[in-house]
């Protein structure tokens, strides 16, 4: 009994000092069940933890251990950080807070204020944070990237990326640390950028390298776009990558194609839009890519997470990129190579009668958007869309949320102006048969789906598997709800109180696993009761 | 002097500057770009409000330019923060979309006999006007505002031409046997809420139901009205809320 207090008081006492957190642990995270110390959780991106406190036999008990809001209004689409007991995450008024892990405590809060003659694209929507050694790296609103002090949230440094008063580009995306480097990307793919990628040395600040993903003269690619079209061909890079330490490579989704819906002034193929792209982390040079949507002009960005799996595909081991695609498809790439194994439609499209051995898909002739409108399914924000998938080596089950619908696209041609959207005209939804949304599991071998669970509403959050034979995930009318991995049954939900967009993340800590998800302004956090 | 003429030179050229037609500052590009998305290519409608009928936030010049720069709080029209010249332009555009848009029709009708079908056809069993009637379905107090002429007659002849999503008809049988039938008011993938004919609310889990039916169809049903009675209910209810005034029954609803 004295035994037992002593050790509370231990536990009291453990001091929350600064993370430090250097790459050879980054490199290791998905062995480091305890923390979330990427914003896909790890490299690979599979949001699998080997936690299993919370299972299948107890998470009807699980209930909220703390909540800590934020008071900010805007959609939270922040994943948190959390790194040896406190919570690092970004709010959509571009502050970022450290809060204490176990009582959802603040510790520290920073406020970036966007400059007045900023006019970037996108709000001031942040989906988070990346941490290397004592510094959290932010992308700003306005395309500026801040490292700033875990300790305090002092801005070390801070660069621009692109500039957003002038042509409008702007910051979502949490950045990708990579060694001693910080990848990150650019939003405004809607407003007639050239898109690239982006590293940062960690330390400085100073640019390390460009990837264009939209290639200019004398680059391979330029080909694919007719005329001078590329010099605003969009391609934006707004979400997180992944990265293979073994391979050195980084895998990053681009955007669509500018001007979206308009497919006559850019000629082509439009390379690198709609595709992943591997590049060499050392130099940002391309090793390989593969385009899901060529020419396209229903706005299928490629920017879901390209998840990094090593499957049993067909007798052998083979390290796959997977990545569940806006244009409906769920496809399966050789990472070392490119090449294209397998891509296999997991909601209703009408686009394509399939793909070739290259996969190279056969367009449905007669589908371009038109001034008095073409239906085109899956919809314009597509089958799925940014918020994460997840897989768990246990069930060898890919999960992911899906959104049933179709689009009738409108079409009229734009001008270019820079700083304003660039994209031609608008899409209106057609009504949907059976339901709009729907958590499924797919095999990955095959892209066939296994089970799938009905939502009401389109879904905008993602989910997270556990070893405790469960899938978290998230629905547009706010409800947190836990799945059986094998099955999909329901097993807990609680009502969060607001629509959910991005997804739920777990960690242990003192020995008692959490499951934390933002919604509305603030910060929720589960855990099963104390005994 | 010198100085002056300097001065004079560069408002000169300043202006003429200003003066040059931007050819890319085109009003229908800047509608087409930005606003059709939700509003339509033409003006009438989309995911967004039909901008050529009546306005809610206003229809001068400076009403349009103020919802477009600072956004609606609490909807989907986000604020655009434009360059003047580009708002200008942007606003011009919709007024002449506006003023292109077809002259609302003259109906005939009298308004008070059809305030008398309203009342012999129990109406009010289900709306309600200026606070009196029931809360079951859609409160008309302001509906000659809302909605057009030609919409309203065919919410009479056919109200499952177009449902609100709160006001779908929904029925949830139990499996103790109940069953209950209402409008939709709110639904998520586990519970769904009625309203029912009573004016009563249920709010039921689906999962413990033995059936959940979409009707698919309106709750109200289709009044055969012809000839002069269509004329004198079309003729009340397009008078509501400031509505195209008809007859000498125009008026505001009763102050509660």
């Amino acid at each position: 009994m004295r035994h037992k207090a002593f050790i509370t008081a231990l536990l009291c006492l453990v001091p929350l000092r600064g993370a430090d957190v250097p790459f050879s642990r980054l490199a290791k995270a998905s062995e480091d069940a305890r923390n979330w110390l990427t914003y896909w959780g790890d490299y690979h991106a599979t949001r699998f933890r080997d936690l299993k406190q919370i299972n299948a036999g107890n998470v009807k008990n699980l209930r909220l251990e703390w909540m800590f809001q934020t008071d900010a209004p805007g959609a939270f689409e922040t994943v948190p950080l959390v790194v040896d007991g406190v919570m690092y995450f970004t709010a959509p008024d571009s502050s970022v807070y450290a809060i204490d892990a176990r009582f959802g405590r603040k510790l520290w809060r920073y406020q970036y204020h966007v400059p007045k003659d900023a006019k970037p694209c996108c709000g001031t929507i942040n989906r988070g944070l990346a941490i290397l050694g004592d510094r959290l790296f932010m992308l700003t609103p306005d395309a500026r990237l801040l490292a700033l002090d875990v300790r305090n949230g002092e801005v070390i440094w801070n660069v621009e990326v692109a500039p957003s008063h002038g042509g409008s580009f702007g910051g979502t995306e949490a950045p990708l640390v990579v060694k001693d480097k910080v990848v990150v990307g650019v939003a405004a793919g809607d407003y007639g950028i050239r898109g690239f990628l982006d590293a940062y040395d960690a330390a400085t600040g100073k640019r390390a390298w460009r990837f264009w993903t939209i290639p200019g003269p004398g680059e391979p690619g330029h080909e694919t776009w007719g005329g001078d079209s590329w010099e605003h061909g969009g391609g934006a890079t707004w979400m997180t990558g992944t990265y293979d330490p073994e391979l050195n490579t980084v895998y990053w989704g681009v955007g669509n194609p500018s001007p979206d819906m308009v497919g006559s002034v850019r000629p082509g193929d439009n390379l690198f839009s709609d595709s992943v792209i591997a590049l060499d982390a050392d130099t940002g040079k391309l090793k390989w890519h593969y385009q899901f949507t060529p020419h396209d002009m229903f706005d299928w960005d490629a920017t879901e997470v390209p998840m990094l799996l090593d499957l049993p595909w067909k007798g052998e081991k083979r390290k796959v990129v997977v990545q569940a695609n806006r244009n409906a498809f769920f496809y399966v790439l050789d990472r070392v190579t490119g090449e294209f194994l397998m891509a296999e439609p997991f909601a209703k499209q009408t686009w394509t009668t399939g793909m070739d051995s290259k996969g190279r898909p056969a367009m449905i002739p007669n589908l371009d958007p038109t001034p008095a409108g073409t239906v085109v399914c899956p919809q314009c924000a597509g089958a799925t869309n940014w918020m994460a998938p997840s897989y768990s080596p246990i069930t060898g089950l890919f999960y992911l949320n899906v959104r049933e619908g179709c689009d009738r696209y409108f079409s009229q041609t734009p001008i270019y102006k820079e700083g304003t959207s660039y994209w031609a005209t608008f899409f209106r939804g057609e009504p949907v048969e059976g339901g709009q949304g729907r958590v499924s599991a797919l095999d990955p071998l095959t892209g066939k789906t296994k089970w799938s669970f009905p939502l009401h509403a389109a879904p905008w959050a993602g989910t997270l598997a556990t070893s405790g034979g469960l899938v978290f995930a998230g629905d547009e009318d706010g409800y947190l709800m836990a799945l059986q991995a094998e099955t999909g049954k329901l097993l807990w939900k609680v009502n969060t109180g607001s629509r959910l967009v991005t997804s739920p993340i777990t960690f242990e800590l003192d020995g008692k696993q959490y499951v934390t998800m933002p919604s509305g302004a603030a910060v929720l956090t589960f855990a099963l009761p104390e005994e | 002097m010198k100085i002056a003429t300097l001065g004079t030179v560069l408002l000169l050229c300043g202006f003429t500057a200003k003066a040059q037609p931007d050819t890319k500052l085109n009003g229908e590009e800047i509608f087409l770009s930005n606003c059709a998305i939700c509003h339509g290519m033409d003006g009438t409608g989309g995911r967004g409000p039909n901008l050529l009928g009546s306005l809610r936030h206003g229809d001068q010049d400076s009403d349009i330019a103020n919802v477009i720069q600072n956004g609606v709080p609490g909807s989907s029209m986000s604020a655009f923060g434009l360059e003047d010249d580009v708002l200008a332009a942007l606003v011009k555009h919709i007024q002449t979309l506006r003023r292109g848009a077809p002259a609302p029709a003259v109906h005939g009708g009298d308004a008070i006999a059809g305030e008398a079908l309203y009342r012999t056809h129990g109406c009010a069993g289900c709306h309600r006007i200026g606070g009196q009637g029931s809360t079951f379905g859609p409160d008309l107090t302001r509906i000659g505002a809302q909605r057009s002429y030609e919409y309203l007659k065919t919410s009479i002849l056919n109200p499952s031409a177009d449902v609100p999503p709160e006001y779908e008809t929904v029925v949830v049988e139990t499996r103790d046997g109940k069953r209950f039938r209402g409008v939709r008011v709110n639904e998520d993938s586990f519970s769904v809420q009625l309203r029912l004919p009573d004016e009563s609310f249920v709010s039921l889990d689906k999962a413990a139901a033995a059936k959940v039916i979409y009707e698919k169809s309106s709750f109200m049903p289709a009044y055969r009205l012809e000839g002069r009675d269509l004329e004198n209910l079309l003729a009340c209810l397009s008078s509501l809320g400031g509505g195209a005034a008809q007859g000498e029954a125009a008026r505001q609803p009763k102050p509660r």
